[in-house]
């Protein structure tokens, strides 16, 4: 792997720490498994695309009408799950097939070229070092600041609420907290890190397309599950480092995947390659418990 | 002060499953009265305790605490006026959550923080003070998870909780009954101790007959969705278990086969 590779999986393991991080409020924090980001990381990129080059947006504002895009569709997923009481698997569905179309409307079309464009990573440009050291520099100060502020937040009275309505709703609720609420603002914020990610990625890639999207939940959780598999997770800090770590990891394995020829690997093989990799971590994670014990009854 | 007035409650309603669970329920608990609930498996004691703290919803009939109308109230808003103990020490508290930051949760229910941290040094202080009352040393591990302690000192973690901040009414739902009896006679002295001191309204629904004369100022008896018996004062005071189960079979015509209630 040359250095300019590198480079370039670690920019995207920073981009993709956000969705990691997003997976955690949802997973792990509301227990709420959310899968509106197969279409909220796509609408970031579509939205922070079109802004840029048909509306001749400065890259920043975008990328953050990009943000606050995500939130709504977060939104509408904890919405149809909180009033209506649609199942949350089936809300997420709902709302990240339809955020299919409305991406296609978005773009006016299935993508959006941004090569050449004005983006976030332009402004470290011409400073006499290359843009593929100052971008990753760039992309960790900002990933770094979400996962402080983020750390910050969950330490708050509400973030303390949030972190309650998820893991003891009925507790939580005699205790004062609104429930619907926490998942309502739960469910943006997370979806606001993942259309966020998707900006910054078609920003990094050179386009935004409506296909994206796909995998994208499997990410997030993947990062998730292996980041605090390996990573000790006693407190919040440390859970949304492992969460960073995990995605950085994840990417780091796809792109070992990719340059495996000599294992006979293809790069159509991404996909499997990640499930099995969730499959390792879940049943190493398992094995001090369930798989350990059972493997030792049959050995005794 | 609790005010329960013309209460029915079905379960299954429309369905051949449907069930009253509570027949047109009149119940008034003055301020500052300690109230013990008993009655069978079934007889409506829980539900009333859940009609007051919102978790069920009466199909008729209106329910007043502190003077105000709490009828259409969901459960997180009445939390301000009302506090609970659950009955599974695994409710009461959360597990992920730290000692402390249980306590400041049950602060923020009369005290929302908002975007301020949730834990100051008021709080810290609070709580380490109020639970150096359980004797227990939990006032020098704050910072552990809660998850770590043990099902009576949770329960008694509920119960302090349950009691800080400014609700000045307390639901007790069994809160004893899933503890061993020398933690359970534990946790129901501190519960005298502190409903005594904060001079709370309190409403205790237990399995036991000898906890429910034992404790509190006066004792309501429910059977299939009614109050059958009802003392307080000198006349309660007077009143043995075998002088209640002879009520409850004459007044019934049937002999009282929970044995739960007999043995508790």
């Amino acid at each position: 792997m040359s250095l300019y590779e590198l480079l370039g999986t670690v920019e995207v393991g920073l981009i993709f720490g956000l969705v990691a991080l997003g997976a955690f409020i949802t997973f792990r924090i509301l227990d709420f498994p959310d899968l509106t980001v197969e279409g909220s990381f796509p609408l970031g990129a579509a939205v922070a695309a079109i802004l840029i080059v048909n509306f001749g947006w400065n890259p920043w504002p975008a990328t953050l009408v990009a943000a606050i895009a995500g939130f709504g569709a977060g939104f509408v997923t904890a919405f149809l799950n909180v009033r209506f009481n649609i199942l949350h698997i089936l809300s997420g569905i709902l709302v990240s097939i339809s955020l299919y179309s409305i991406n296609l409307r978005v773009m006016s079309g299935p993508n959006k070229p941004l090569l050449g464009a004005h983006t976030i990573f332009s402004a470290v440009q011409g400073w006499g070092i290359p843009a593929y050291i100052l971008s990753p520099l760039l992309l960790a100060v900002i990933i770094l600041s979400i996962k402080v502020l983020l750390d910050l937040f969950l330490h708050t009275g509400l973030g303390m609420n949030m972190r309650a309505a998820g893991a003891n709703p009925a507790m939580a609720a005699a205790n004062g907290v609104n429930v619907g609420r926490m998942k309502l603002l739960g469910l943006g914020m997370a979806n606001a890190l993942t259309a966020l990610a998707g900006a910054m990625f078609a920003q990094s890639f050179g386009a935004a397309d409506a296909y994206m999207g796909i995998g994208v939940i499997i990410i997030g959780l993947a990062s998730v599950i292996v980041g605090m598999s390996i990573l000790p997770v006693r407190t919040i800090a440390q859970a949304t480092l492992a969460c960073l770590f995990g995605a950085m990891l994840y990417r780091f394995a796809v792109a070992f995947s990719l340059n495996a020829d000599f294992l006979g690997l293809k790069a159509s093989d991404v996909q499997l390659v990640t499930a099995i990799l969730v499959v390792v971590t879940l049943v190493g994670q398992s094995s001090r418990s369930g798989m350990g014990k059972l493997l030792k009854r049959k050995s005794s | 002060m609790i005010e329960v007035s013309d209460v029915r409650v079905t379960f299954n309603k429309g369905t051949p499953l449907e069930a009253t669970a509570l027949h047109e329920l009149d119940l008034v608990v003055p301020r500052g009265q300690f109230l013990t609930v008993i009655g069978s498996n079934g007889a409506g004691k829980s539900t009333s305790l859940n009609v007051i703290a919102g978790l069920v919803r009466p199909d008729c009939g209106k329910v007043v605490v502190d003077g105000q109308n709490v009828t259409d109230w969901p459960i997180h808003q009445r939390s301000r006026l009302i506090s609970r103990v659950f009955q599974d020490p695994k409710m009461g508290t959360c597990e992920d959550l730290t000692i402390l930051e249980n306590f400041a949760l049950a602060h923020g229910r009369t005290q929302p923080r908002g975007f301020r941290f949730a834990i100051d040094k008021t709080i810290r202080e609070r709580a380490a003070e109020r639970l150096k009352l359980l004797k227990l040393g939990l006032e020098n591990r704050l910072n552990d998870k809660v998850g770590l302690l043990s099902g009576g000192q949770r329960q008694a973690v509920s119960l302090l909780m349950a009691t800080t901040g400014e609700t000045r009414v307390l639901l007790l739902d069994e809160h004893t009954a899933a503890l061993d009896p020398k933690t359970a006679e534990f946790v129901m002295e501190l519960t005298r101790e502190i409903v005594t001191e904060l001079k709370l309204t309190s409403v205790m629904v237990t399995h036991s007959m000898a906890q429910a004369l034992h404790y509190g100022d006066r004792t309501v008896m429910f059977h299939r969705g009614r109050i059958i018996f009802d003392a307080q004062g000198d006349k309660r005071a007077a009143m043995q278990v075998s002088d209640l189960l002879a009520l409850f079979k004459r007044d019934q015509g049937e002999e009282l086969s929970d044995d739960a209630l007999l043995l508790g």
